[in-house]
Parts: structure tokens; sequence; C-alpha cells
């Protein structure tokens, strides 16, 4: 045993001196950053305030796409396996909550191979393009009130410029794969996406003569108060039609000729392996959230919620509801409060499971208190915050709207066969199409003859 | 010390420690051999915009090793070439080197869909040449299991139609009553696939308590199962749409081609071994045999609503069955080594795919001198280069499924 003794373990000599390193260097630093650094910063963040709000804004959207698609993957793997009387993933965290994230990461580690003959620089970045229009698409889609990327007046014409552009990086990762599989699977998603932008955006122009704006987020104003306000129950073919176009503009059932497995194997992704494939995989997804979003958004009322809240609560008698709590107010009571409150809540939500589970050890009941004192605050924090500011409602609600249409999806995808090509243009061309243009004249002779009879 | 590279080798994009033979343009030559017949030279010269899609063997909706060479121009297929055998296990060989015992466990797997069958048709050669006379008991328990088999076969087959073409749902349902029928043939057998249960003058056990309680249980809610899965599809406008007016086989083609089985039912003739040619006791037993396409041929959808009239008249079958089992033996009394007389003889069983037959020729050795099989699978892919035929490529996958092949059966 010629282990040399030393005093310190390995944590002690590596921290130690790099403590002492901090204890010299920190105050330095912290005196340049004061002084010299802050000041140009604090200058540079507000001259540029404009780009620095949309490199946030393109920050937060890029961050938002990935657990947003990771949540439907989940989704789609749990609700088709109980429509299909499966169990469905259940090994990672419980009923299997972090199996898409595992898939995730497993696919990152995957081998990126690029087939012989394949035009390499081509297939490397289609899956990018392919990625990034879908998550471009995010920056005008208003989570909230003034929730909203990029603010632009012309939105919706933004939308769908960015939106078509999909179809290139599709059709590029269809050719350049060199399997014949993903030519077709491209060419067929070209000519679909293709013919269903058409209705796809006559179906809004009724709505934009209706609203009188392209702006997305003037539109999702428009419809405050109660249900009946939304769009929907004014544009109800056009709604109709922007869902099915919406179906088919994702590539999802029963639409989803572009990766018919039965036919083309994988479409355009059959090629494709490790983040690359990841990338198409995930660009899927985000179109899915994203076109349910966009229904929301157009047609469901946007973020309001389907009742008129400051109506009821006039109707009850109290006004507008908003926590006017000052801490400094209390003083030391505060602070004993913060000592004493927890402590005893704790022991009070213990003790219904301590008494409910007495085989098992105490600590369990005082860690499943704490949760859930932990919990009851989370909720009393989150009602404030709904209560008092009007960002988190809208959030709330354009989540709670936005999942119902990705349930809506999957739902269909466990259902519905798979149509025709044939049938598929036939489809648009000859129903939605015609349909979408009725329904533009339609509401733009009724605007007309509303304005003519003087009313409003 | 380096070495000299042929000309035709190249180094992989992919990887440069690789050397690949032949040109970069060697995807383009297909079949990379010269064309052995005219008809090869025909298909495999390319009019303008056209190009050849490989389908198969590995792909997942030509059920098994099938591999079909598509000529299509667009989404349209002109012209195509399947390519067998790459299941080819000689089986006609190996039972001609078997005893006739062994020849049951030899030729199981030929329809693993639907293995009862393959066992039926060779037993009942072998009791024409043996002489035998099967207990009638063992001849109900053998309709009991083959119908039974049958509803099974019939449900795979609805699911995998629906999967084809683009359903998720449908198989998932239709395999739980798969499974029930199954697992009680297992409870009877021991197997849940290839059972190995006839035997040359009856059965190999009788039935027991399990496999009774498994099989009324299953019939006390059979037909109610069975509405609610057509519930499940049959309605659905996508579905009927997709295969309405495909595949259509007339009367006349059907007869031409040898078609058999609930193919030919479909197109409006009401063919059918069990009330055509009666073996076995189906002739005491009550059912109808369905048609459906007697006007204008019968198409993909005529072929899946047949198959659903069929599940209806096998649990009618099941439950005479149930009913009128006699009591008695189960296996005639055989030597055990069986040395039947010089002859021949042909038997020929309805199974789910149609007109299943074995011809033995017997020399008097405990081994056949000749066995051949007929398997209605590969009479039925003979329609697919006639079908499929300026049809799109996601009418190929509607009309393959419909015709309803086993690869074990077609490449034997």
């Amino acid at each position: 045993m010629n282990r040399s003794a030393s005093p310190a373990s390995l944590i002690g000599r590596v921290v130690i001196p790099l403590l002492l390193i901090a204890l010299v260097v920190g105050p330095v630093a912290v005196v340049f950053l004061a002084t010299v650094i802050g000041p140009w910063v604090v200058g540079v963040v507000n001259s540029n305030l404009g780009i620095l709000r949309f490199v946030l804004a393109i920050a937060g959207v890029l961050l938002f796409s990935i657990p947003a698609a990771f949540i439907i993957i989940y989704m789609e793997l749990k609700v088709i396996a109980y429509m299909n009387l499966r169990v469905g993933p259940n090994r990672v965290l419980p009923a299997g909550a972090a199996h898409s994230v595992v898939a995730g990461l497993k696919v990152l580690t995957k081998e990126d191979f690029t087939p012989n003959g394949a035009d390499r620089i081509v297939f490397t970045w289609s899956p990018v393009l392919v990625f990034l229009t879908a998550v471009m698409t995010f920056m005008v889609v208003p989570f909230g009130p003034g929730l909203v990327g990029a603010p632009l007046n012309i939105g919706l014409l933004y939308l769908f410029a960015v939106g078509g552009m999909s179809v290139v990086g599709l059709l590029l990762a269809g050719w350049s794969s060199f399997n014949k599989y993903s030519l077709l699977g491209g060419l067929r998603s070209a000519a679909q996406v293709v013919s269903y932008e058409i209705p796809l955006t006559l179906s809004v122009v009724g709505l934009i003569l209706l609203a009188g704006t392209l702006s997305i987020d003037s539109i999702g104003r428009q419809q405050a108060g109660w249900v009946w306000d939304w769009f929907v129950f004014r544009q109800p073919l056009g709604a109709l039609i922007f869902f099915i176009a919406g179906v088919a503009e994702a590539n999802r059932t029963p639409f989803d000729l572009t990766e018919a497995d039965s036919e083309i194997v994988a479409g355009f992704a059959t090629e494709y392996s490790g983040m690359r494939f990841g990338f198409l995989f995930f660009a899927e997804y985000v179109n899915v959230f994203i076109m349910s979003a966009l229904i929301v958004t157009m047609f469901f009322g946007a973020w309001n919620a389907p009742v008129d809240v400051n109506w009821l609560l006039r109707l009850v008698g109290v006004g507008p509801l908003s926590i006017n709590l000052d801490p400094g107010q209390l003083g030391s009571s505060l602070m004993a409060a913060a000592a004493v409150v927890p402590l005893l809540a704790t022991l009070i939500l213990a003790a219904p499971v301590y008494l409910l589970r007495r085989h098992r050890p105490a600590w369990q009941a005082l860690l499943a208190g704490f949760l859930l004192l932990n919990l009851l605050v989370l909720g009393v924090i989150g009602l404030a915050a709904y209560m008092d500011w009007d960002w988190v409602a809208g959030l709330v609600w354009f989540m709670l709207k936005s999942f119902v249409f990705v349930f809506v999806f999957v739902w269909m995808r466990a259902t519905f066969p798979r149509v025709r090509i044939d049938q598929l243009m036939g489809f648009a061309w000859k129903w939605l199409l015609p349909a979408a243009l009725l329904n533009l004249f339609v509401t733009a002779f009724a605007i007309v003859l509303i304005k003519s009879a003087g009313i409003n | 010390m380096t070495t000299q590279a042929e000309p035709s080798q190249h180094r992989s994009e992919d990887d440069p420690r690789i050397m690949l033979h032949g040109q970069m343009g060697q995807y383009e030559q297909v079949p990379p051999y010269p064309p052995r017949t005219e008809r090869e030279a025909e298909f495999y010269t390319l009019g303008d915009g056209e190009m050849f899609l490989n389908m198969g063997p590995q792909h997942p909706s030509t059920h098994g090793v099938l591999r079909v060479v598509l000529k299509i121009s667009g989404e349209k297929v002109v012209d195509l070439d399947p390519v067998l055998g790459y299941l080819h296990r000689g089986v006609e060989k190996l039972c001609e080197n078997s005893d006739y015992h062994h020849i049951i466990s030899q030729i199981d797997p030929l329809e693993y869909v639907s293995s009862l069958f393959m066992e039926w048709a060779p037993v009942m050669a072998f009791e024409q040449l043996m002489d035998v006379q099967v207990p009638r008991r063992a001849e109900y328990i053998r309709v009991l299991t083959g119908e039974l088999l049958r509803v099974a076969s019939h449900a795979l087959f609805q699911g995998w139609m629906a999967l084809d073409l683009g359903g998720l749902t449908p198989i998932l349902y239709s395999f739980i009553e798969r499974d029930e029928i199954v697992e009680a043939l297992a409870a009877l057998t021991g197997q849940r696939m290839l059972f190995n249960y006839f035997r040359v003058g009856g059965v190999n056990g009788d039935l027991n308590h399990e496999f009774l309680s498994r099989v009324g249980d299953w019939m006390s809610r059979a037909l109610v199962e069975h509405e609610a899965n057509i519930g499940l599809l049959n309605e659905n406008e996508i579905f009927v749409r997709r295969m309405r007016g495909i595949g259509r086989v007339d009367r006349d083609t059907a007869l031409r081609m040898g078609v058999t089985g609930p193919n030919i039912r479909a197109a409006g003739v009401p063919f059918d071994v069990r009330r055509s040619h009666p073996y076995s006791v189906y002739p005491e037993l009550e059912f109808n045999v369905p048609v459906r396409g007697a006007n204008g041929g019968g198409d993909s959808l005529d072929r899946y609503l047949l198959r659903l009239d069929e599940v209806r008249e096998s649990i009618r079958i099941i439950d005479q069955c149930l009913h009128e089992m006699p009591d008695g033996p189960v296996m005639a009394r055989l030597p055990r080594l069986m040395r039947p007389r010089p002859g021949r003889a042909w038997a020929a069983v309805e199974s789910p795919r149609g007109l299943f037959g074995t011809y033995v020729i017997s020399d008097g050795t405990d081994q056949p001198f000749r066995f051949r099989i007929h398997d209605p699978s590969f009479v039925h892919l003979q329609l697919v280069g006639m079908l499929m035929k300026d049809n799109l490529i996601a009418d190929t996958m509607a009309v393959m499924a419909s015709l309803d092949p086993v690869m074990g059966g077609i490449d034997k």
C-alpha cells in the first residue's frame, strides 16, 4: 500500500485553491464590472433595446419549442396508446413521463449517417431549414396579451410566408437523400403543402376583412369577452377550412402522405438518422403545436377566457380583483411568520398522511407534508399571478386551448386511415378552395351590406 | 506497402477507409445482370419519366418478404414485377423425405396465420390412402378448431387491411379477438401459432376444460365484439373511398386465373370447398356461403366485407359444433409406422385464403413418393400484376392487403 498520505481529499485540493482565487479575484472583478463594463453594457442595451428584445424572443421561442415538442410526443404516445387499449410508455419516471426526453437524448447519441451518393451539404442543412421555419413561425404567435416575440402589424402575412418555406426544406431533404422513397416523399410534400397553402390562406381572408387587420395580436384582442365573441362563430366555415388545411400543412393523419409508412417507408426522412432525423421529427411536432396555436389565436379567442371575468365579478358585487399586499408593513411579524408558518403547515399537512399510513416511517409523512406545502404555496402564488397579471391568465388559457387542439390532432391520428394522393389533391382543389372562396365572398358581401345599411 | 486500387474501385465519401466496388452509377443498373427473357428486357427498359421503385423484401406492407419491383411514372404504377423466393424452404421436398407423421409438422409453418388448415389437407389425403375412418368426434373437433382459426385469421386480415391504409388502431382491436382464440387453441394444443394438432386418423388430444371454458367465454361475446370491430372501421369515409373500385376482379377473370376462397366469392362466384366438395362433417352443419360483388366484379371493399360476413358464418358453425359435439374416441386405431397402399390421393380444404390442396403419391413405403401443395396465396398473387397496373402506389397496398396473401405459402 504505497498510497501517498494526503491530508486533503481530491475535492479539497481543487476547491480550496479555487476559493482562495475567488476571494482575491471576486472583489476586483466586481469593481471592474461596476465601473468600466457596467455602464457600457447598460448603454449598449439601452440603445439597442429592439434588437435585444428580438434576440431574447428568438432564444425564448427556441427554448420553448423543444419542451413543447417533447410534451406533444409524450402526449401522442400515451393518448394513442390508450385509444389502442395499450399502456404506452411507462418506464422513465411515473407513467413514462420522461420517455420522450430520453428518446430525444437517444437521438442525439446516434450515428449521424450520410448515405453514399447523397448531396452532403443539402442533406445536412435541410432538416435545419425545416426546423427553423417551424420555429420561426412562433415569433408572431401571441401567447398572451403582449407576450409575443415580434409584434408585427403584418403578422399573418409573415406567418404564411415563413410557413410556406417549410416545403423547400422537405423537398431538399427528399431530393438530397439519394433514395427513391425520399424523393417520392419530398415531391408528395411539395404537392400537398403548396395545394393546401391556398385554402389555408384564403380561409383567413374573410377573418382579415372582419377584423380589419393583419396583426395577429390585434385579432386576438378583438375576441375578448364571452365565448360568442370568438371569431369561430362569425366564420364557422373559415375555421373548418383552416383546421382541415392546417392538418394537411402539418402533414398529419389523415394527410400524412409524406411519411406514409405503409407506402413509402418514411418519406423524406427515410435516410435520416441521429439528430438530423431529430430535427425533422421535432419540426413535425412543433408544426402541430403551431397549427393548434394559430387555430386558437384566430378562431377560438386567442388568450381570452371563455367567460368575461370582470362582468361576472361586477355581477357578484366585487370590483376587479388585485392583490395589494405590502410585505414591508408587516415588519417583524413577517419574520416570525416566515419562521413559524412553514413548520406548522408542514406538521399539519403531514398529520393526515401519518395517521393514514402508520406502518410507514414518520419521515415519509413529513416529506409528503412538505411537498404538499410546496404545492399549496405554488398554487397560491400561481393563483395570485393569474389574478394580478393578465399575461399569466392569457398564457394559461392559450396553452389550455392549444393543447385541446393538439389532442384533437393526436385523436385524429389514432382514428383515421390515410387518404390517397389523388383524393388529397382533389379535396383541396375541388372542395376546400371553392368553399374558401365562397366564405370570402359571403363575408365581404355581408360587410358591405352592413356598412351600407349604416349599422356600426 | 500500398496496394493499387482497381479502376472500378473508389473510396466511400462517408469513410475514406472503405473501398467500394463498382461505379457510382451502379445504382442505376437494375437488374445488375443482362435480361434473361423478353419480358424481363421489356420490363427493365425505362420509358420517358419512369423509374423503378423496389418495394421489399423488407417493406412494412408487403406482408412478409415479397419483393415487388414497381415501374412508376410519378405516382402511377406503369408495370410491376413480383420477385418471389425469399422464404423458400423446399417444403414439398422436405415432406417427401419425411414420414407421414413428420409431414404434419413440416407443413405447419406454410401459412403461419392459419396453420391448422395446412395440417388438415395432407392429413385428409393420408387418410384416403390408408382407408381410415376418422371418428366423428375428431371430425367435429377439427371443424371447431378450424373455424376458430378462420375467425382469428380474418381478424388479423381486418387489422392489417386498416394498417396498410394508414389506420393505426383497428389492428390492436382485432388482435384482441385473435389472441383470445389463439390462447384457447394454445390451451388445447400447447402452441400459439404452429399447432401440430391434427393426426392421421384424428386429432392429438381430446378437448380439455381450459379450452372449452375459454371458447365458451369468447363465444358469449364473439358476435358483439365482431360488430364493434366492424363499427370501428366500416363506416369510415376515407377507408371506404380508398377501397371502393380498386382492384376489380370480375367473374370471368377470377375463374380463368384459378382464384378461390373469399377472393372468388367476392367476385360473385359461390364457390366454397366446404359446400362444393364437402369434406369432414360440413354437410351436417348449417351455414351460408356469403357472396358479394355479383354485378361488375368485386373490388377491394367487397373482398374486405366478404371476410367479415364469413366471420359471422364461422361463429355459427362453432356454435353448432359446440352444441352437437358427439362423444367417442378422437383417434382411429392405426399402426405407429404407416405404410399406405401404393396410389395417389388429392385432398383440399377451404382455408381462410381459399382452396388449399395436397396431392400425394405413395409408393408403399413410409414416405410419400411425391408430395405437392396447391396454395391459394400463390394463385392470388398472380392477380397482382393485373390489378396494380395503372393504379397509384398507395393502391398497391389496398389491393395487396385485400388479396390477403401469406408469403410462407407462396414461397413454400
